[in-house]
């Protein structure tokens, strides 16, 4: 049953240019109508795997399929697929309405299910208002793209693309270049007319914000793999692997190691967990959101520490507190003073262990031992 | 995959045949000029001789002292007034720099012959004789808006609060403006230089109008060839070749030959 | 001493050495050798022989930027294409003889093209018979190829090489095969160089007086020799000033046309 709602299926996909290797042996499906995010740092290879599902680029190795068919040799103007670029790439040589039109007049009045030439031009003038409205810039058909402002041409770049009844819409972080407040707009506008027009969306970002707020199911990468696939929440509730636990949101990630089932030891201290199933005295990562942590009288806690630094967020404060070599972040609604003594206790539930990985990229500031820096330690 | 191969080998083949049509005849003169024979249909041996002969002609030896001092004053005048020009430029308004920029196009667009005779008849209405004076005065004109757009641009890439910087820490607006901004447009300025210099060298339409009593380099090829062509020259030629060469290498290790 | 001020010694270079001469140039247009107010200068240039000059020159000069067009923008476009890791010297190899004085480089031409020169001797040697080849229109034509060539390439490689890939990319996304990317975008969006590339040859072709007068001993007789023997060798300078006025003009609006076909660009220019 799920393998009917499989639009469009990447296996064992390898890309490398020249020594470099982007891909490493990546196997991903997205199904019909769902709004996918691929979402790593820079350098991930989440644009590389974008460009191989619109044809801009070759896979090395794998191949990828279209409702089962495999497309890999198939140039882009023959996918029914259509791309919204970073910069835009709107066509400056062309007005509004001749950029959102550019894909239609390419096609044959048959294809646009008319007879003459006439009716293509009115039937192409319907689609194209039709889309302005969509994207709210009517009005703007014989405005020079030049004239517009970054969030315009993104919006036109979005008609254009979607004028053209793809099955697949690929964005690469169309909203990168937008000031915050535009972006927030735009993100819940896109999930939006994805919704209304009931098509597929692979949407690329760094942003796990963006991610988290449009998604329906999230890949996250790192180093050319996939590392978790997922829907939103069970990505920020369940990280697989420490990379995924930073990435998404922000986390105390502390080594510690796994005594028996439901049981783990971390900080010289030992706590109940739910995790089951890893080897007696297995060394892993214990993974803990700043939010889960719950801070209480120095008597009563399950560590005690001392108030580093407080920051007011907001609606929360944000502090650091000295446990033993560790320094944790944690979230609190209440402030407690520099330089206190504080309890932490976290509940069972809210620990999560993972299996150890080697993970160069967590920054250096998650176990910052005491004063020194993490070579040292 | 064949397909690309062979069109890549195919573009390839188009611009090695482009590259050959302009090379050839630059490396066939290159070769006669150390041809012992006066004909070009046979080669006869390796000789110095025109170079030789190049170097003990008195005419020769005064048209390229002639050259050389027409670019170095040009190019020390053009520079200077360019600069100066395109820092009060900036601080003008912008209506008074639209019109002083038009009017630095106006050299760039007019042809070379009416630029050439235009200043010819100046020259003849004044009676100013006509000479490597008159040559100079026609060289800075045309130089100078090469410095102008050289500069420019560096000055308008330039932070504009570092001339109010300087200002606010004590500087005197002379001081800013030697201390500061001269400083940071000096890329641009020494580009200019070289490129008024280069221009200068190899200007002949300009100079063949503007002077009578002395004659650049240029001016000699001209002259030489109406009369038919002399291994000399191909010495000559080879010589001015290596030595465009040598400075348009200096100007790009500046600013990379496209963006000139 | 407000700073605009440093601006006065260029505007009045400015002035007095580009902008006076040029009136020079319309007073002794519209006057006669002793002064007086005249338009038979004019009159004079509109019979038939002087018509005819005119015509030869831009008829050449169209032939020769019509050639330049179509040698050098399939050169500038697969110089910008990304083919060639190697491109960017292949680009200096091709802006180098533009920067070769241009009498050097009708010289080499000269060489080449002579009735002993090294193309005829080479035929001979191959046993073809030997070509009249100095003093044809063909030569000219040729002389001003290869002057002027790199000037048309130039542009439209900055304005290609400058092109957005993802422009291409997008069309293609679009549904654009090969040879659509290239007539409905590349081809389009590459006008600006292609306008400033036409200029810069089309412009010193018209008005060239050396290129023909070295190629073609003088049986080609353009409007740059024409005005270059109204100065040096007849000395009447009213008429050449009148032939010179009406060609600056004719420049001036093609110039003005050319600006029309592209109105919001400088051009990849070179400067």
């Amino acid at each position: 049953m799920v393998q009917d709602m499989r639009l469009i299926e990447l296996k064992g996909v390898c890309k490398s240019f020249g020594d470099t290797e982007v891909l490493h042996d990546v196997d991903l499906y997205i199904r019909k109508c769902e709004f996918i995010t691929l979402l790593g740092p820079s350098g991930c290879g989440k644009t590389t795997l974008l460009r191989i599902i619109g044809g801009f680029e070759m896979p090395t190795s794998g191949e990828v399929l279209f409702e089962g068919k495999d497309m890999t040799g198939i140039p882009p103007h023959k996918r029914r697929i259509n791309t919204v670029f970073q910069k835009y790439a709107l066509f400056n040589h062309l007005n509004v309405y001749d950029n959102i039109a550019f894909g239609l007049n390419l096609k044959t009045p048959e294809q646009l299910g008319v007879k003459t030439k006439a009716e293509k031009k009115a039937e192409i003038e319907r689609r194209v208002s039709r889309m302005l409205k969509l994207v709210k810039m009517e009005g703007y058909e014989k405005r020079s793209t030049n004239a517009l402002s970054g969030g315009q041409q993104q919006r036109i770049a979005i008609a254009r693309a979607l004028v053209n009844e793809p099955e697949v819409l690929l964005l690469d972080e169309p909203l990168g270049a937008l000031d915050l407040k535009l972006r927030k707009e735009m993100q819940l506008e896109l999930k939006a007319m994805q919704q209304q027009l009931g098509i597929t969306f692979i949407y690329v970002t760094h942003d796990q914000e963006e991610a988290l707020t449009m998604s329906d199911t999230i890949a996250v990468m790192n180093g050319g793999r996939v590392q978790q696939i997922g829907d939103p929440k069970r990505i920020y509730d369940e990280p697989k692997n420490a990379f995924v636990a930073d990435f998404i949101g922000e986390s105390n990630i502390i080594p510690g190691e796994m005594l028996e089932d439901d049981l783990v030891r971390f900080s010289d201290t030992e706590f109940q967990c739910v995790d089951e199933g890893f080897e007696k005295n297995e060394p892993v990562d214990v993974v803990i959101r700043p939010e889960d942590i719950m801070i209480v009288g120095e008597d009563v806690g399950m560590l005690t520490g001392t108030v580093q630094s407080v920051v007011f967020k907001g609606v929360h404060y944000e502090m650091i507190v000295i446990s033993g070599q560790f320094k944790w972040k944690v979230q609190s609604t209440t402030m407690q003073p520099v330089g206190s003594r504080v309890g932490m206790t976290i509940v069972p539930y809210n620990i999560h262990i993972m299996h150890r990985t080697d993970m160069p990229n967590i920054p250096d500031n998650i176990y910052v031992p005491d004063g020194e820096s993490r070579e040292e330690a | 995959m064949v397909r690309t191969h062979r069109a890549k080998a195919l573009k390839g083949a188009y611009l090695a045949l482009v590259l050959a049509f302009l090379y050839i005849p630059i490396v066939i003169m290159i070769a006669l000029s150390f041809n012992k024979s006066v004909s070009r249909a046979e080669w006869t041996g390796f000789t110095l001789d025109w170079y030789a002969k190049l170097f003990q002609s008195k005419q020769i030896m005064a048209a390229l002292r002639v050259t050389l001092e027409v670019a170095v004053l040009a190019t020390a005048v053009s520079t200077v007034i360019g600069t100066l020009g395109a820092i009060g430029m900036q601080a003008m308004n912008t209506g008074m720099a639209n019109v002083l920029v038009n009017m630095s196009y106006l050299p760039m667009t007019t042809p070379d012959i009416v630029t050439g005779v235009s200043l010819m008849l100046m020259f003849v209405f004044t009676k100013v004789p006509m000479g490597k004076w008159t040559m100079l005065m026609a060289h800075i004109a045309f130089d100078t808006p090469y410095v102008l757009f050289s500069v420019m641009p560096k000055l308008r890439q330039m932070n504009p609060n570092l001339y109010e910087a300087a200002l606010d820490l004590g500087c005197s607006p002379l001081q800013a403006l030697y201390k500061v901004i001269l400083p940071e447009i000096s890329p641009g300025i020494v580009t200019g230089a070289l490129l008024a210099f280069t221009m200068s060298l190899d200007d002949f339409v300009i100079s063949y109008f503007t002077s009578n009593t002395d004659q650049n380099l240029a001016m000699i090829v001209y002259s030489a060839a109406r009369r038919g062509v002399e291994p000399t020259m191909y010495a000559l030629s080879t010589l001015m070749f290596v030595a465009i060469m040598a400075l348009l290498l200096a100007v790009n290790r500046r600013s990379g030959l496209e963006n000139i | 001493m407000k700073r605009s001020w440093y601006a006065s010694p260029y505007a009045l270079w400015m002035v007095l050495f580009t902008v006076v001469p040029l009136l020079f140039v319309c007073w002794y247009a519209f006057t006669t050798p002793s002064g007086a107010f005249t338009l038979d200068n004019f009159s004079k240039i509109a019979q038939p022989m002087y018509l005819l000059v005119l015509w030869d020159s831009l008829r050449l000069a169209l032939y020769c930027t019509a050639l330049c067009l179509l040698i050098g923008y399939p050169t500038a476009y697969f110089l910008a294409s990304r083919d060639f890791s190697r491109a960017q010297s292949l680009v200096v190899l091709i802006i180098v003889p533009m920067w070769m004085n241009f009498l050097l480089r009708t010289y080499a031409m000269m060489t080449l093209l002579e009735d002993n020169g090294v193309l005829n001797t080479l035929m001979r040697a191959m046993g073809l018979p030997g070509m009249k080849m100095i003093g044809t229109e063909g030569a000219v034509v040729l002389g001003m190829v290869y002057n002027y060539l790199p000037f048309m390439v130039l542009p439209i490689y900055t304005v290609l090489k400058k092109m957005d890939y993802s422009v291409i990319e997008a069309a293609q996304d679009l549904g654009c095969n090969p040879l659509q990317v290239v007539s409905r975008v590349v081809l389009p969006m590459s006008i600006p160089g292609v306008v400033s590339g036409i200029t810069m040859v089309f412009m010193p072709a018209v008005t060239t007086f050396s290129i023909s007068r070295l190629l073609s001993s003088g049986m080609v007789y353009l409007v740059g020799d024409m005005i270059e023997d109204y100065f040096i060798s007849m000395n009447n300078r009213n008429v050449g000033s009148s032939i010179s006025l009406v060609m600056l003009v004719l420049i001036i609006l093609s110039i003005g046309f050319l600006r029309k076909v592209d109105p919001d660009s400088e051009g990849g220019g070179l400067w």
